[in-house]
């Protein structure tokens, strides 16, 4: 079970990172963000955004219509 | 901070110029990368606390689209930018000078002040520089 879910369905870029970026501030390090987008271009961006920022890019999934993200928070 | 310091530098007026300029600059600061924003001729108009829609909103189809679609303000993902990053906004102190503005004819908590060209391009030399 992840720590917080974030749901950013029907949201577009730059607003899914923006909107993990703020949720995973204020998350202790090692906690788990689930995100839930239907940007298609999350999946890519997610993949930058934690290598970038350290953060783990535990999962990426998609289901029906939704991707589906797991990040751990870095240390 | 990873990654090369971004520069933009941002003269366009239009809203599809500001938005990609915005969309660029917050996703590099949440993306811990530092960035700085240098804001002339026409875009310093949409930065005016007083600017009025057709000033903010004035461009081509996307500029419609993005109205239409109620997209984020270029204006707020700066400041979410802000919030989450390291990003800098400064203002083209010769389009403040022509325009007979200071810094309190600009948008409040957005900028971290007047800056000149020459310094603006001389710290852009560490980094990546992208003009709008």
């Amino acid at each position: 079970m992840p720590d917080q879910v974030l749901d950013v369905k029907g949201l577009n870029c730059p607003l899914p990172i923006l909107r993990a970026k703020k949720a995973l501030k204020d998350m202790p390090a090692g906690s788990t963000l689930q995100v839930l987008a239907t940007d298609p271009g999350a999946v890519k961006d997610f993949e930058a955004f934690c290598r970038s920022t350290g953060n783990e890019l535990v999962e990426s999934k998609v289901e029906g219509k939704v991707y589906e993200f797991l990040i751990r928070r870095a240390g | 901070m990873s990654g090369q310091p971004l520069y933009v530098l941002l003269c366009s007026g239009e809203r599809e110029k500001l938005q990609m300029a915005a969309m660029m600059a917050s996703v590099g600061a949440v993306s811990e990368r530092r960035v700085e924003v240098f804001v002339s001729m026409n875009a310093i108009l949409a930065f005016a606390k007083k600017a009025s829609n057709e000033e903010r909103h004035h461009g081509g189809r996307f500029s419609q689209l993005l109205s239409e679609k109620r997209a984020p303000e270029p204006l707020t993902l700066l400041r979410q930018g802000k919030e989450l990053g390291e990003l800098k906004l400064w203002a083209c102190s010769m389009a403040l000078d022509l325009l007979g503005w200071n810094m309190e004819q600009l948008d409040d908590e957005l900028f971290d002040g007047p800056l000149g060209l020459t310094k603006f391009l001389s710290d852009a030399e560490a980094g990546q520089l992208v003009t709008l």
